[in-house]
């Protein structure tokens, strides 16, 4: 995804900094440069301590110990841990086990007691990676954050894969993002307007695959989907008792953006129309013969 | 040990690899049985290649799971004891093949399907449960358990006429 | 299978109908492979007693029979959360009260946070206040600025809540005498938090290869570093900013000050503080001797002076007289670049122990090329087999085998932290206060420790060579 640069774009002050395994970016709309530095890097601070945590790379971690967990036994993780893991349950139920942070080993086995902010598995041998949906997490809390700090126009993305806009420009509907094929050749898909929205991207270069959770095989078909879900939809959907943390907008948006990728396309229609708010872009692969696909659009812009 | 039938030195390993098998098994069985939440559902659901619906189908009647999950430890357990012990031995190597047959087909590592975590070693068609698979078919067919195995005293018993001796 | 096998079978012999006479020979061969069950069995017994001996410690704790310890956080800022997140998994660990100054964010998100975890907590601002309050209280976990840990440490103690106090353990040695006076006078307990020193890894090295085994021979070098990218400083939400009179009342001029405490003297004692601090202390205590002189030499090389007013850099030499024979240790801690990270190094004449908090270096020995086989300690666990060197098959009539160069055999410390990195440390601390357990860095280590780093900061400034004497670290 891009962000488009008109004229006011020069008041954008932009902080970027590297972490889970890619660059995190706060791009921030505020009269005070320091200030809006300081704020970025309490947002990438909060970047660093979240990966430390979601990380399955050290056994200490919240996901390292999720996934040594004998059958019967559990680990207490930080709240926003949990948080992460319950969008991450709710979104293999809407996607039907298309968005699988257990690729396949057994999601369902893990008890996740909110309350008491316990993981527990009643089998052995299930192993999570939060790379699907940690980024999207990541940035729901940094615009969390920065809310807090009292930013009111930014856009948060963690690799451009996960994109947080807050707010808006003033005097503009919405912050200016284009969806884009990844190519070759790149070229814009979308134009849109956005504020209060989060989008995820997910999508494949040349001779890459996504792996399918339900089946195991290799996604074919697609080259990129993308996910937008206003905060707001996020919001209410927590309040409807669906679970997850209040605002988990980015997080939800980029697991949709993966199992886009894979779900029957009957399926990401119906999905969107139960879901108000929520769209969706699916960029076929190129036929044999013809011009450049186009995206298929899913789904009607929420009102924010 | 004559007349056609397997001298005892390859009797002996056979029965070595009866009894290897069915420690395998009992094992198998008895650590699912002392495991309060073990269930076969987590596996069933990572079912892979041409009979993957009907693995992921059955996972998801909780009945037939249940049925299932008892079938599967205590008949792990039964065919291990009388493996190891030779007793009924043919049965016992049967119904070892058919519970390996069923474990590879939810999982065969079949060209152009890869378990989506990393397992240990490198499979192509044939794995380790067809390999033990092999191992039952040998037992199957050599009467092990009259060799050496309780089935040798059940002959006795019944009084019916013994193998070569 | 029992009576229907004979039609498979050539050539059998015909017997007569009707039964047969088991002879002896028939009993052992049926019961031949029963001893095969029996070890089994055996077997089995083994294994259930092994998982239950691992899970026990969970299991007792999930059970809930452990002693209920009645804890309160005085500093919610981050080292205080990361210690909160740590006991938030020790059972039996039960939150009454959070004090902080700064109600207007730190407080209040700590609280927010227990209550998550069901936890009812009261919030005060001022510490008096919350010890007059909370009389069900067993202890308190101090992670304020520096130089707040001698007043609270102090006024808890006599409060007679036992206390597990950050390090440093305070920014003036005074400080630190009356904190180890205090803990002597009350019985209560104190333990500093150098939470190395409950770290598996360093105990598993500590005691057993270099305690036990001795794989480094005689340790005459040490290196080690904290390096660090460089950070701006720390801001704070324009609506939560703390009223001036509040600020002043707590030692702080202003908000960025109060911030950015650890950069100013009087409040905190500079990165050799921070970060340095933490492995002296391992040096301390690998090398069994306090140091006899130290000469540094640092500055402040990056920063804004005026708002950073202890060094950033600073390249340290302490001289130790060990039991052993004379030490030199090299240290250097930096805020401008990261390369490396963090780790310290111990150089025996027989070997090379690299160990580090990080998962990055973790730990490893390298084994001289001269030393005595390491088999017997790879044999018993402690530590792994080495990356194969010798793979080439020898041949006799040859004395060397010419090919690329090979390095020194590299083994692997098999200790594997699965906990938060404060946890052990804090169990400890909590095992102590129930009676279970010593503490592992009780205050008279901590004192110590504060002795030999402290006096960086003071050869820094001299520019010259200072020495320590045992009187120094006499209390």
């Amino acid at each position: 995804m891009g962000l488009e640069s008109p004229a006011w774009t020069a008041g954008v002050k932009r902080f970027s900094h590297e972490a889970m395994a890619t660059v995190f970016e706060v791009q921030a709309l505020h009269p005070d440069a320091t200030y809006a530095a300081q704020a970025a890097h309490a947002a990438f601070d909060l970047v660093d301590r979240l990966e430390r945590e979601l990380t399955r790379f050290l056994p200490n971690s919240d996901v390292g110990r999720i996934n040594a967990l004998a059958a019967g036994q559990s680990t207490r993780v930080s709240p926003s841990t949990m948080d992460c893991l319950l969008v991450a349950r709710q979104m293999y139920d809407v996607t039907g086990g298309a968005f699988d942070v257990s690729i396949g080993t057994g999601l369902p086995s893990l008890e996740l007691a909110a309350d008491e902010s316990r993981v527990r598995a009643s089998t052995g041998g299930v192993r999570i990676d939060l790379g699907g949906i940690g980024k999207g997490h990541a940035v729901d809390l940094m615009g969390e954050l920065l809310e807090d700090w009292g930013i009111e126009a930014a856009v948060v993305h963690g690799g451009f894969s996960s994109v947080l806009a807050l707010g808006a420009p003033a005097a503009q509907e919405g912050w200016p993002l284009t969806l884009s094929d990844p190519g070759p050749p790149i070229r814009v898909l979308v134009r849109l307007a956005r504020r209060d929205t989060a989008l995820g991207a997910s999508g494949v270069r040349k001779g890459g695959h996504i792996v399918d959770p339900r089946t195991g095989k290799p996604a074919a078909g697609r080259r990129a989907a993308w996910a937008v879900l206003p905060r707001q939809a996020a919001h209410e959907r927590s309040q409807a008792g669906c679970g997850g943390p209040r605002r988990a907008a980015a997080a939800a948006a980029d697991a949709l953006a993966t199992a886009f990728m894979l779900m029957r396309l009957r399926d990401i229609g119906a999905l969107c129309a139960a879901s108000p708010g929520l769209e969706a872009w699916v960029l076929p692969e190129p036929a044999r013969s013809g011009g450049p696909p186009e995206a298929l659009h899913f789904g009607t812009p929420g009102s924010s | 040990m004559e007349d056609g039938k397997l001298a005892r030195g390859p009797m002996i390993a056979i029965t070595l690899l009866r009894v290897l098998v069915g420690w395998h098994f009992l094992y198998e069985g008895i650590a699912k049985i002392t495991s309060p939440s073990w269930s076969a559902a987590g596996y069933l659901k990572q079912a892979r290649g041409p009979f993957a619906d009907i693995f992921r189908w059955l996972a998801a009647q909780p009945d037939l799971l249940a049925a299932a999950d008892s079938i599967t430890m205590w008949g792990l357990t039964l065919v291990g004891v009388l493996l190891i012990l030779g007793l009924f031995t043919r049965l016992a190597s049967l119904g070892g093949i058919g519970f390996i047959l069923l474990f590879y087909l939810c999982n065969p590592p079949f060209v152009g399907l890869f378990y989506s975590i990393p397992v240990e070693g490198s499979y192509l068609i044939v794995n380790k449960n067809l390999v033990e698979l092999g191992a039952l078919i040998v037992v199957l067919a050599s009467g092990s358990g009259v060799f050496a195995g309780l089935d040798t005293l059940v002959h006795a018993v019944l009084g019916r006429k013994r193998k070569t001796g | 299978m029992a009576g229907d096998d004979e039609k498979d079978k050539v050539a059998v012999p015909p017997r007569p109908a009707g039964g047969r006479k088991l002879d002896r020979r028939d009993v052992l061969k049926g019961l031949s492979t029963v001893p095969a069950l029996g070890l089994f069995g055996y077997a089995w017994q083994k294994q259930r007693q092994y998982e239950q001996a691992a899970a026990g410690t969970e299991q007792a704790a999930a059970a809930g029979d452990v002693q209920d310890v009645h804890v309160a956080l005085l500093g919610a800022g981050a080292q205080g959360q990361v210690l909160t997140d740590a006991m938030l998994r020790i059972p039996g660990v039960r939150f009454r009260a959070v004090c902080d100054v700064w109600a207007e964010y730190n407080q209040r998100r700590v609280v927010n946070q227990l209550q998550r975890f069901g936890f009812q907590v009261n919030a005060y601002e001022d510490y008096r206040e919350m010890l007059d309050k909370e009389k069900e209280l067993d202890a308190v976990v101090i992670a304020t600025p520096d130089f707040w840990h001698a007043p609270h440490a102090v006024d808890c103690l006599k409060a007679g809540k036992h206390v597990y106090c950050e390090k440093e353990m305070s920014n003036t040695l005074e400080g630190a005498r009356a904190m180890v006076a205090a803990a002597r006078e009350t019985g209560k307990l104190l333990q500093i938090g150098h939470q190395r020193r409950s770290n598996p890894r360093y105990l598993h090295c500590y005691r057993h290869l270099l305690g036990e085994a001795k794989l480094l021979g005689r340790i005459v070098t040490v290196s080690g570093q904290w390096n660090r990218a460089v950070t701006p400083d720390l801001g704070a939400p324009e609506r939560y900013t703390i009223p001036e009179a509040r600020l002043k009342q707590y030692g702080f001029k202003n908000m960025h000050q109060f911030r950015n405490w650890r950069w100013y003297k009087g409040l905190g004692g500079g990165p050799i503080v921070d970060l340095g601090s933490h492995q002296i202390d391992i040096y301390t205590w690998f090398l069994g001797a306090n140091p006899s002189h130290v000469m540094a030499s640092g500055g402040q090389l990056y920063y804004d002076p005026a708002t950073h007013e202890w060094y950033d850099t600073a390249m340290v030499v302490f001289d130790y007289d060990t039991p052993a024979g004379p030490v030199k240790a090299y240290y250097q801690t930096q805020t401008t670049n990261g390369s490396l990270g963090y780790f310290e190094n111990f150089m025996g004449d027989q070997g090379t122990l690299l160990i580090s908090e990080s998962e990055v270096h973790a730990a490893k020995v390298y084994r001289d090329t001269n030393a005595p086989p390491w088999d017997e300690w790879v044999q018993k666990g402690y530590i792994t087999a080495p990356k194969l060197q010798e793979a080439v098959e020898k041949d006799k009539a040859a004395v060397t085998d010419v090919r690329e160069s090979v390095s020194p055999d590299e083994h692997k410390v098999p200790i594997v932290l699965k906990d938060p990195y404060h946890q052990p440390h804090l169990q400890n601390f909590f095992d102590a206060v129930r009676g279970s357990a010593t503490l592992n860095c009780p205050p008279e280590i901590g004192y110590e420790s504060a002795v030999a780093v402290l006096k960086v900061n003071d050869a820094i400034e001299a520019k010259s060579r200072l020495s320590f004497t045992p009187e120094d670290f006499a209390l």
